[in-house]
């Protein structure tokens, strides 16, 4: 149970950890943006060349950024063949054919430059998001980039408050989760025993229990609330206040240069162009 | 009396290897003996918890030998069958455990896991039932609409259903009144003084120890303090207070009347023997 991997936040001091989380949320989007773009080589040069910084800048150990990606190694794996063997050059010379698979100079670059553009993707997002900004900062980060949707009158305060209390509570159910699974072996259930619908059967005992639990736990936190006067977000100030340094408005200036710069290599076409 | 369960040499790390290993328990020894009540005494954090887990083979030691009937449980050749239902262990809060749309379904949870037919399944129920000092009428009831004292009592029945040759409880009065205490301990001393089985009570309660218990272990800081018969656990209270370990309110009554001139015996630890005492001391007066 322990190695779900949720909220890997690694406690550092980074000029990335210390930037206003609301522009790495901004910075985050461009950043896919950017990499969806992305059509040739400079561009890619580019990209690649922002992931080595976002790490350097992160602080975060190159051994815990790799071991992120052991999730989509599968992925990665499945769409760099299908695009090495199912690519179709009209009128090229394939550079290698076996049985029905046949390789084109097309396919490897597609598939070079799609490999480049998940791993970028998630490993940009990860270093400015996940890695160096805690789960609250970031549901408080973007409270306020939508707040202007409160006029729309949207819940967005109460957005917020329900994702960030679902975040916090993740490892106190997860803890609660252990017990019942404890308490129900010691009255000896089994789990990993039968076929698939036994299986599934054996974990009435747990989720009942945990549904239990976490409705009790919400009403608890409710009457906790409201007996601290909690009424929403109307008029509700806040502890931390989110400051933009030159810091922040430096870094936003070069992304959206970078952004601006993979747009017009496209309109270039410099180095192979797909 | 021969000795039901014994640990040998007992260490035990969690995170063994990593960053965040800690040392829960260290070099525990000691035997629990057939048919007594044995009290798990100690702080929190003092590794009591991780004991009960140990019991019943939850958890595996890092280091030493949990024994039962003399038997190695983690020995290859080790032919006890299914632990849990020779060891039952009551969790803390274990009314958070209860599932089933019936107490009766919930109780016989157990003794249908160990594969008992429905006959003896509910047989084990009602005995279960009586066990804890509850009524049949319950039985069809939900257990969600349980007052809390019942719902620990029907989880407790849960464990006694399968009739345990050893009945381990972590802090099976914690959270409950006065009356609510009594009827749990009530429960746990009809079950051991019906099936015979051997019971611990792990707690911090120095009180209910002193009323409910045989024997008693007193565990500090990962290691065994004190172990024996509880009278001669209470006689070391010098030991007790100086670990930051709170002694029975009779016997601190007695230490400082002791303290301050009356010839009695300072380790008695429950009322009848704290009136005896007191009468034969006035009487020599």
């Amino acid at each position: 149970m322990k190695n779900i991997a949720l909220g890997q936040y690694y406690p550092a001091r980074s000029p990335l950890h210390r930037m206003d989380p609301r522009i790495k949320l901004i910075i985050a989007v461009l950043y896919i943006v950017a990499a969806f773009l992305c059509k040739n080589l400079l561009g890619f040069a580019l990209l690649a060349a922002s992931v080595v910084l976002l790490v350097i800048l992160s602080r975060v150990p190159l051994k815990t950024v790799l071991g992120s990606l052991k999730m989509v190694v599968f992925i990665l794996v499945l769409t760099v063949a299908i695009n090495i063997f199912l690519t179709k050059e009209e009128g090229a010379e394939p550079l290698w054919s076996f049985w029905i698979f046949e390789v084109y100079t097309k396919g490897l670059y597609s598939a070079l430059f799609i490999a480049l553009r998940i791993l970028s993707m998630i490993i940009g997002t990860c270093m400015l998001l996940t890695y160096t900004t805690t789960p609250i900062a970031l549901t408080d980060a973007l409270e306020r980039l939508l707040s202007p949707l409160r006029h729309l009158k949207l819940p967005v305060h109460e957005f917020s408050m329900m994702m960030s209390i679902a975040l916090r509570f993740i490892p106190t159910i997860m803890e609660e989760a252990e017990k019942i699974m404890a308490a129900q072996k010691a009255r000896g259930a089994g789990f990993t025993e039968g076929n698939l619908i036994k299986r599934i059967k054996s974990l009435i005992p747990i989720l009942i229990p945990l549904f239990a639990s976490v409705f009790r736990r919400a009403f608890e936190l409710a009457t906790a609330m409201t007996c601290r006067c909690y009424r929403g977000g109307d008029g509700r100030t806040r502890m931390t206040t989110m400051r933009m340094h030159a810091m922040d408005i430096i870094v936003l200036i070069v992304s959206v240069a970078a952004l601006a710069g993979i747009v017009s290599c496209n309109y270039w076409n410099i180095g192979y162009t797909l | 009396m021969s000795i039901k369960l014994e640990l040998q040499n007992v260490t035990y790390y969690y995170g063994k290897g990593t960053a965040f290993e800690v040392k829960a328990l260290d070099n525990v020894s000691f035997a629990v003996k057939e048919r007594s009540i044995t009290g798990l005494i100690g702080h929190t954090g003092s590794g009591k918890s991780t004991l009960a887990q140990l019991f019943n083979g939850l958890e595996k030691p890092t280091e030493g030998k949990v024994l039962l009937d003399g038997a190695d449980i983690w020995d290859k050749k080790y032919k006890g069958g299914r632990l849990c239902f020779r060891v039952g262990l009551v969790m803390q809060y274990p009314e958070y455990q209860l599932f089933e749309e019936t107490v009766f379904n919930d109780i016989a949870f157990g003794p249908r896991n160990k594969g008992m037919s429905e006959d003896e399944v509910k047989q084990l129920v009602m005995d279960a039932v009586s066990f804890v000092g509850m009524t049949p009428e319950i039985l069809e009831q939900s257990p969600f609409d349980l007052s809390g004292g019942q719902k620990r009592r029907v989880a407790i029945a849960g464990i006694m259903a399968m009739q345990p040759e050893v009945l381990v409880l972590d802090e099976p009065a914690a959270g409950l009144d006065p009356a609510g205490r009594a009827d749990i301990f009530a429960g746990i001393k009809r079950y051991r003084d019906t099936t015979g089985a051997s019971v611990i009570i792990i707690s911090h309660s120095m009180e209910d120890m002193a009323e409910y218990c045989d024997d008693v272990i007193v565990m500090h800081k990962g290691k065994v303090m004190l172990t024996g018969p509880k009278d001669s656990v209470f006689a070391d209270s010098d030991k007790l207070v100086a670990a930051g370990l709170d002694i029975p309110q009779i016997t601190r009554v007695m230490r400082l009347l002791k303290e301050n001139g009356l010839d009695v015996d300072a380790s008695v630890c429950t009322k009848d023997q704290a009136v005896a005492e007191l009468i034969r001391a006035f009487k020599l007066k």
